[in-house]
């Protein structure tokens, strides 16, 4: 796997530099606009790590170029612009994510593995929050490996909980889920279903917060 | 000592019209006693005239008449000189007109010689001629007396109404808020202050401009330091899958909290430096529950960490017109200090209530609260309750202050039951629809 780095900063460049080569990775570091886009123009890579704030030309429109130049390859956007508009902006122009300086390396790596898997189109449809796999294919819910069969409902309403992990889904939200337009809509079938999900889940399995709804925990 | 304008101007009016009244009054006096001293010496000759040998005692006994309906000053004498009655005069006075007093009284006197030692002399008192000079000085002044008052109150009126405008425009620049450094309007003012608003516009300018330096700087430290501070918990976190000590492991577990601590106060302080920024925020109608949601899935595994029961007891939601990030970053300062200061295993519950036109956001915990006289300077940068060993950026509740002064909501902090803090942020509701 090639990953090209673009980054003007020395001590987070050579930082970053290692730790990819640690997790595997062959490494090209580009410091400056111009130099990253020569680089993409004549090597193949897996991914570009791409700092905005860049001497000689600025990462945003070192992602213009690259776009407009038709390379279809996935790109991390590294920023320290955090305003929500910067952002939107960055996804717009072509990135496929992008991480908040400071940021840690795991964090990296793992944005790098979704966006090559999306880009590869094998992503995982298998969803997890660390605690809990759900595999939609086959239905099946498995903790520390063991598999674990789930009543359609309870399908419906873990996938709508863990499809985001740490979200909050009201009651409502809930019914709509796993009621479908026709059916009727039994009172209190939330909480019975969520009542069946922790004794075959366990118990911290689906987190009840006061009123406002169920969510299961974010990956920590 | 009083620097009242309207005093001033009063003060120089009344002088200046009190001297005027005086000089037009002495002019008055004499320029009527010269007409009328012209018109009696005119009539005391005309009289002289008509006295001959043979008209002399006539005149004499009819001058001492009475004449019904005539003043006692327009009284007229004729006699001889030599008679001294009835006024009694010295026998040597040269011919001619002139003045002489007699017995206290003063008289005009025309004296004329006949023929050889009989000389005749015409009088009449000065009385009338004075009264008639004195008449026109007083009708003179008079008006202008009676100006005076009447012109101090118009100046007051005048004076009152000209810096009404004014009055306005001190209300108005004492009442804005720390971010307005809008331009003033003289549009109202009269064109001798308009140079001062001029002057204040450009002190307001310069004055933006510094402010806007100086947050411009700590938002472009904190970006700054973010590299550094990247590049450190990056190789903390390098050194952390390399073989080590238990206790090499240690001390490298309080330095990657320590950075993590720094990265915290870095966004705090991008935090704050934006909120201070006016920018240009969209004011909408927003869902108070949802940005109680929004808030609660973030700090979620910060509560459940240190096992702090966070919930929300209302029930009904309700709408406030605020701009949607300004109101959730308020919401998540707010949170995210009750569940530092709230010991594990607390509780910490939101509430949205609406009351007429006002919405109230309350938020109550389990931790130690905030002793009473602290609570205004909670809200100052980087100040910390003493005796919290909470490692805090110290800049939460500034974020809070900072927004709910932009965006008006009022702060409160008060006592949850039993015990805790308890913070209402009042809001205006969302538009009636």
């Amino acid at each position: 796997m090639r990953v090209l780095l673009v980054e003007d900063d020395r001590m987070i460049g050579e930082e970053v530099e290692v730790a990819l080569k640690d997790a595997s990775y062959a490494v090209d570091w580009a410091r400056d606009g111009q130099m990253a886009l020569a680089s993409i123009e004549t090597q193949l890579y897996d991914v570009v790590l791409l700092d905005l704030g860049l001497p000689k030309k600025d990462g945003f429109d070192v992602l213009l170029n690259v776009r407009a130049a038709g390379h279809a390859v996935p790109v991390v956007v590294i920023t320290a612009r955090d305003a929500v508009e910067e952002r939107i902006r960055g996804l717009d122009g072509g990135a496929d994510d992008y991480v908040l300086k400071p940021f840690e390396m795991s964090e990296l790596l793992a944005r790098m593995r979704a966006v090559m898997r999306r880009r590869g189109g094998q992503a995982s449809p298998v969803l997890t929050n660390g605690i809990v796999s759900l595999d939609p294919a086959t239905r099946e819910a498995s903790i520390d490996g063991h598999a674990i069969r789930l009543s359609s409902r309870e399908f419906s309403l873990l996938h709508a909980l863990m499809i985001r992990p740490g979200a909050i889904l009201s009651r409502t939200e809930l019914e709509d889920r796993i009621y479908g337009w026709n059916e009727e809509v039994e009172s209190n079938a939330v909480e019975f279903i969520i009542y069946s999900l922790r004794k075959k889940l366990g118990s911290e399995a689906i987190r009840n917060v006061r009123g406002v709804g169920w969510m299961v925990s974010k990956q920590r | 000592m009083t620097h009242s304008l309207q005093l001033k101007l009063s003060a120089w009016f009344a002088v200046l019209v009190a001297g005027i009244a005086m000089i037009a009054g002495i002019v008055a006096f004499e320029t009527a006693l010269h007409e009328a001293n012209e018109l009696q010496d005119g009539q005391l000759k005309q009289v002289a005239a008509l006295v001959t040998h043979r008209s002399l005692p006539v005149m004499e006994l009819a001058a001492l008449e009475n004449v019904p309906g005539a003043d006692r000053e327009s009284k007229l004498i004729v006699q001889s000189l030599s008679e001294r009655t009835p006024l009694a005069l010295a026998i040597n006075l040269p011919d001619g007109i002139q003045n002489a007093t007699v017995e206290g009284m003063s008289w005009r006197i025309f004296v004329k010689t006949l023929d050889g030692d009989t000389r005749v002399v015409v009088g009449q008192p000065t009385l009338g001629r004075d009264e008639i000079a004195r008449n026109s000085a007083l009708a003179t002044t008079m008006p202008l007396v009676i100006l005076v008052p009447v012109l101090l109150l118009v100046l007051g009126f005048v004076v009152r109404r000209m810096f009404r405008p004014l009055t306005t425009l001190a209300r108005d620049l004492d009442t804005r808020t720390d971010n307005d450094f809008s331009e003033l309007s003289g549009a109202a003012l009269p064109s001798e202050i308009v140079p001062f608003v001029v002057a204040i516009n450009r002190l307001l300018a310069r004055v933006a401009q510094s402010v806007a330096l100086q947050r411009r700087f700590v938002a472009d430290a904190a970006h700054e330091l973010r590299s550094p501070v990247t590049a450190l918990s990056l190789q903390a976190e390098r050194l952390a899958a390399s073989e080590m000590s238990s206790q090499a492991r240690d001390r490298l577990g309080s330095l990657r909290r320590g950075l993590a601590r720094t990265r915290a106060l870095l966004d705090q302080l991008l935090t704050l430096a934006r909120v201070q920024d006016q920018g240009n925020a969209q004011w909408m109608d927003v869902s108070m529950q949802r940005v109680f949601r929004q808030v609660l899935e973030e700090l979620m595994p910060l509560a459940e960490a240190k096992r702090i029961d966070l919930g929300v007891v209302s029930e009904v939601d309700a709408l406030v017109r605020v701009p949607e990030m300004d109101l959730r970053i308020l919401i998540r300062n707010l949170v995210d200090n009750a569940v530092r200061y709230t010991p594990a295993g607390g509780r910490i519950d939101l509430a949205v209530r609406e009351t007429g036109e006002r919405v109230q956001v309350q938020l109550d915990d389990t931790g130690p609260g905030i002793p009473w006289d602290e609570r205004e300077r909670v809200f100052d940068p980087f100040y910390r309750v003493l005796g919290s060993d909470e490692e805090g950026s110290g800049l939460g509740l500034s974020i809070v202050g900072t927004i709910a002064a932009r965006i008006g909501a009022t702060v409160e902090l008060g006592d949850a039951l039993p015990h805790g803090l308890r913070v209402s942020v009042t809001f205006a509701a969302a538009s009636q629809r």
